[in-house]
């Protein structure tokens, strides 16, 4: 642990090593010399605590020391890079092209090999292509039903949680909305509208966001009632600065948390809704419609590879972001800081 | 106590016609295509005279009062495209027992692993290199990470197609067809018991209570059972009525992977066929079970926790 | 002559130059630096110092009931023959908890199960401790309710802790660790979590249990006002140190230790209206880093070399006092006392000659 050091306190620090130096040696000093005044130094009585803490420096170590987790946040970014950049390789194949061979015919259902890495599919589109397609699509999902969830989240949180007369209005609110399964809001809402990605973000939008909602209505009441900031308040410390010393330390762990746990969840709710037949069309690729053609496919053991790469590469990002997510809320957690 | 109860019944009620209303609302814009056996055959008059006979062109008020008083009668309307003129209550009578059958065995499996794997998780807290809890979490992890429309699909090939060969769907008439789905279905709910119960006996263990148990010489074994686990089983034992009620709506999922002919099939069946009554009448049972489940959660609680009378406890997870 | 009392009993409790370490997260922590202490029969002793002294530490390893991280590093704790460092097994333990030894915790609110009556929480103690079962045993605990002072005991039996007041449910702690039978009864910050106007009730019930079981008491406090008023010795700890110890009359009116002249320096009572109040300068030392010398030297404006470099042993100050401070070595040069400590001093003088 490193220590906070003004220059005095160095200095009587040196002094004393000194003095520790000579004892050890067995030069010891006199009597009299130890039984003299030593000079006090405020700095010196202080040094004893633990005032060094800064709460995101031993956030980021905890969660460093994570071995798990840092290995994950590590895979994941690979695949997050690799997902983007893919398109823009040399040699990378458009997912939607059908190969066929010199004769016109369809080059489907071929093995991987040199030629496709990953094989190609039943009408003879490269799944390699596909599957980074479909990670896309996939990914865009998830991301921007956590960005929704976030957005609207907090500012209905914070609405909900300012305003009291709006208090009892949006609790029941809630309490109704609440007792609504999501499965049965995504189903319903993707079979009156038209299967496309805008719908799915959309069913999944529409009730993602009420836990956050409450989270973020939780915490305002706590700025207002939590004892500590109360103190704070009566010291004469600004809102703004509560909300950012007291406040988001919290708020930012929970919030990113909270994202990094709708993605995968997103991302599961798209592979079913694609399995029930009202997904994504076929000519969008998702790790939904890859793993459902898959799956059609599996008791043909030489097409199985069709179902084993969408299914571990959606199995490593969405272990990833739910791996990470916790370890980065353990993380946040004062608790766990020493 | 009583006051509690009823309270919490007003309060189901008044959320069960709110979620009715805006679900049949809701419903009123599904393609029309689905009130009909072979639109694309009929003309527009034609059209028109079958939505008007059933009432489809209506004002939204008055369809939804002629809505009420039909489904208070006990009448969820008659099947327009998956068995044309077929009431489905008789539908729904017939699918009901299967997806029960299934859905209690797999909840009592859950509830047979899914406890024990907790309690040895939390039990393996305490010990040096936790290796019970460790390997534990690796397999909640994965249960929670993985979606279940992947794990379910993993499940049934790795039943069927390898060396085990079970069979891959279900027949009501073989027994060792029923292996997979009840596995499928127990699989998550083995990994929810016992995360939430690890977690539960966890934070028990951790208070001033357990703390004046041991300094009053109260034995470690009597301390987990009769202190830690079973306060620690208070709070899940409100999810446990939403779990058995769960089990008559059977899994979408696994249902429709399986071939399983019970009510989860029925919905997905219900949508790809698009037939809107069967649809919709789905959705509402759906939506009551679920407001139901939360209410006798809500009971249940108030009877295990001596507290809950006194003090209004917050709802939901 | 200061009145000594308890010392003419035998010591019930000896503990031997502990030394209890904390492993967290790679480090570790010392939490109890060597403490030797003695603890007689029937007296009611307390152990004083600020938050994190590692007071309530030092009492939990009578009990083996450390947290997991935490173990005995040397030293030993003899109570009837036994060295209680040599426990192992949570059986072992069984033995003494409870049985021998019992104790309440800080908070009431807290430490009893709150999903059953307090009735079969005491009855547990009884079962356990004292071999009664059915009626007998009942009317044991409605016998206890009656001690600790709960009226209509077999209607209150029935209830639930969220059915007491914070007082009340104090009580019911303090009936279970009774209804136990111990020889030594450890209460850790008894009153603290309690309002200023129950704390003179639950000190007078322990005191009055105290007498009527035999119990010898030990308490953990910060609070010198608890101090004043239920001990008979006093243990003063600072940083895993115990430092001075005497009767209760000779750390209150006589104290040797710079930190225990801090303290009672610091109490708001002897605060001079229209001066500021006397605060001790700087924070505890850090436990993870091995403390050399005197634990509270860089704290102590008047502190000498040797007391950053060897740990004064202890100067027997009367048969019965004895502090931990350099000061009283003969070489050491003539420190007076702060201007409050000396107030006391004379005070003393005034009320018990000497």
């Amino acid at each position: 642990m490193k220590r906070y050091r003004d220059q005095k306190t160095d200095t009587l620090g040196d002094h004393l090593n000194e003095q520790l130096e000579q004892t050890v040696n067995g030069a010891a000093l006199s009597d009299e010399e130890l039984f003299s005044f030593a000079a006090f130094d405020a700095g010196a009585a202080e040094r004893g605590g633990y005032s060094n803490y800064s709460y995101w420096g031993a956030t980021v170590r905890a969660f460093l020391r994570n071995k798990t987790a840092v290995f994950f946040l590590c895979l994941m970014l690979l695949v997050l890079v690799f997902t983007y950049i893919q398109p823009h390789l040399p040699n990378q194949r458009d997912p939607l092209l059908i190969h066929n061979n010199e004769w016109g015919l369809p080059l489907n259902n071929i093995p991987p090999g040199d030629e496709f890495w990953f094989g190609t599919n039943a009408i003879g589109q490269d799944l390699w292509a596909r599957i980074w397609a479909g990670t896309r699509t996939s990914l865009f999902i998830g991301f921007s039903v956590a960005m929704v969830e976030a957005v609207v989240g907090i500012l209905v949180g914070m609405l909900w949680g300012y305003v009291r007369r709006l208090d009892f209005f949006f609790t029941e609110l809630y309490n109704v909305l609440d007792n609504i399964p999501q499965t049965l809001l995504l189903i319903l809402i993707s079979y009156v509208l038209k299967p496309g990605v805008s719908t799915i973000i959309f069913a999944l939008s529409l009730t993602g966001w009420l836990g956050m909602a409450r989270f973020i209505r939780n915490q305002i009441i706590i700025i207002r009632d939590r004892d500590y900031n109360l103190v704070s308040r009566c010291l004469g410390v600004s809102t703004g600065r509560i909300i950012v010393k007291n406040l988001l330390p919290y708020l930012v762990s929970v919030i990113t948390m909270r994202m990094a746990l709708a993605i995968p969840s997103a991302i599961g709710n798209e592979v079913f809704v694609t399995y029930i037949g009202i997904g994504l069309p076929v000519d969008t690729p998702s790790l939904g419609n890859l793993i459902q053609t898959g799956r059609a496919l599996m008791t043909v053991s030489s097409l199985r590879y069709q179902l084993y790469f969408p299914v571990i590469v959606l199995a490593v990002i969405t272990i990833s972001f739910y791996i990470i997510g916790n370890s980065f809320a353990d993380a946040a957690d004062p608790k766990n800081h020493v | 106590m009583t006051k509690y109860i009823l309270k919490r019944v007003l309060r189901s009620l008044v959320t069960m016609f709110i979620i009715i209303t805006i679900l049949f609302s809701l419903l009123r814009l599904m393609p029309i295509e689905g009130y009909f056996e072979s639109f694309d055959k009929m003309n527009e008059v034609q059209i028109q005279v079958k939505l008007n006979s059933l009432g489809l062109t209506d004002p939204l008020p008055k369809q939804l009062v002629r809505f009420y008083k039909q489904i208070l009668s006990g009448d969820l309307g008659v099947s327009n495209v998956y068995r044309r003129d077929v009431s489905i209550n008789t539908i729904i009578a017939e699918k009901i027992p299967i997806s029960l059958e299934l859905g209690l065995t797999a909840l009592a499996i859950a509830l047979a692993l899914g406890l024990p794997l907790g309690i040895l998780m939390a039990r393996s807290t305490r010990t040096r290199f936790r290796i019970g809890d460790k390997l534990g979490t690796v397999f909640i992890v994965i249960i929670q990470a993985v979606p279940a429309a992947v794990y379910h699909i993993l499940i049934q090939f790795a039943g069927s197609q390898t060396f085990l060969k079970l069979p891959m769907l279900f027949d009501p008439g073989d027994p060792k067809s029923y292996i997979l789905p009840i596995f499928s279905l127990s699989i998550g709910n083995i990994a929810y018991y016992a995360m939430w119960l690890r977690r539960y006996m966890v934070d028990e263990a951790n208070k001033d209570y357990i703390r004046l148990a041991r300094a009053k010489g109260v034995p470690e074994g009597r301390i987990s059972r009769s202190h830690v686990f079973r306060n620690a089983m208070v709070p899940l034992i409100q999810y446990i009525p939403n779990s058995i009620l769960f089990t008559l709506m059977g899994s979408l999922y696994v249902e429709s992977l399986y071939s399983v002919p019970g009510m989860g099939g029925l919905l997905v069946t219900a949508i790809k066929r698009q037939d809107n009554t069967l649809v919709q009448a789905l959705v509402l049972i759906y939506a009551v079970v679920s407001i139901l489940g939360l209410l006798f959660g809500d009971i249940l609680m108030g009877l295990v926790d001596p507290r809950i009378s006194f003090a209004k406890k917050e709802g939901g997870r | 002559m200061i009145v000594i009392s308890g010392t003419e009993n035998a010591v019930i409790l000896s503990v031997q130059d502990l030394n209890i370490k904390f492993t967290l997260r790679g480090q570790v922590l010392h939490a109890i630096r060597g403490v030797s202490l003695d603890v007689y029969q029937g007296e009611s002793l307390a152990i004083v110092g600020e938050s994190g002294s590692g007071k309530s530490v030092f009492v939990k390893s009578f009990m083996g009931l450390l947290d997991g991280n935490g173990f005995i590093d040397g030293g030993h704790i003899l109570y009837n023959n036994m060295d209680l460092t040599q426990n192992r097994s949570n059986k072992d333990w069984l033995k003494i908890r409870g049985k021998e030894i019992a104790m309440v915790l800080q908070d009431p609110m807290t430490s009893l199960n709150p999903l059953k009556n307090i009735g079969s929480q005491i009855l547990e103690a009884v079962e356990l401790h004292r071999g009664l079962r059915g009626p007998a045993a009942y009317q044991a605990v409605l016998e206890v309710l009656r001690d600790v002072g709960i009226d209509e005991p077999e209607r209150r039996y029935k209830q639930y802790p969220h059915e007491f007041s914070g007082g009340m449910r104090q009580r019911v702690v303090i009936a279970i660790a009774v209804a136990c039978r111990p020889k030594i009864l450890i209460c850790d910050e008894p009153t603290t979590a309690l309002d200023v106007t129950i704390q003179a009730q639950i000190l007078e019930l322990i005191k009055a249990m105290q007498k009527k079981y035999a119990l010898t008491t030990i308490y953990i406090t910060h609070d010198l006002g608890v101090v004043a008023n239920v001990a008979d010795r006093i243990a003063v700890m600072y940083a895993g140190d115990i430092i001075e110890v005497g009767s209760c009359d000779e750390v209150f009116y006589d104290p040797r230790h710079p930190y225990t002249w801090a303290l009672l320096s610091s109490l708001p009572q002897l605060g001079v209206k229209g001066k500021a109040l006397y605060a001790i300068q700087g924070t505890p030392p850090n436990l993870f880093h091995e403390v050399r010398g005197d634990a509270f030297a860089p704290r102590n404006p008047q502190a000498l070399r040797i007391d950053f470099l060897e740990r004064p042993p202890f100067f027997q100050v009367s048969p019965t006092h004895k502090a931990r401070t350099w000061l009283l070595d003969p070489r050491a040069p003539k420190v007076e006392p702060p201007e409050h400590i000396r107030i006391l001093r004379e005070e003393g003088v005034n009320r018990f000659g000497n």
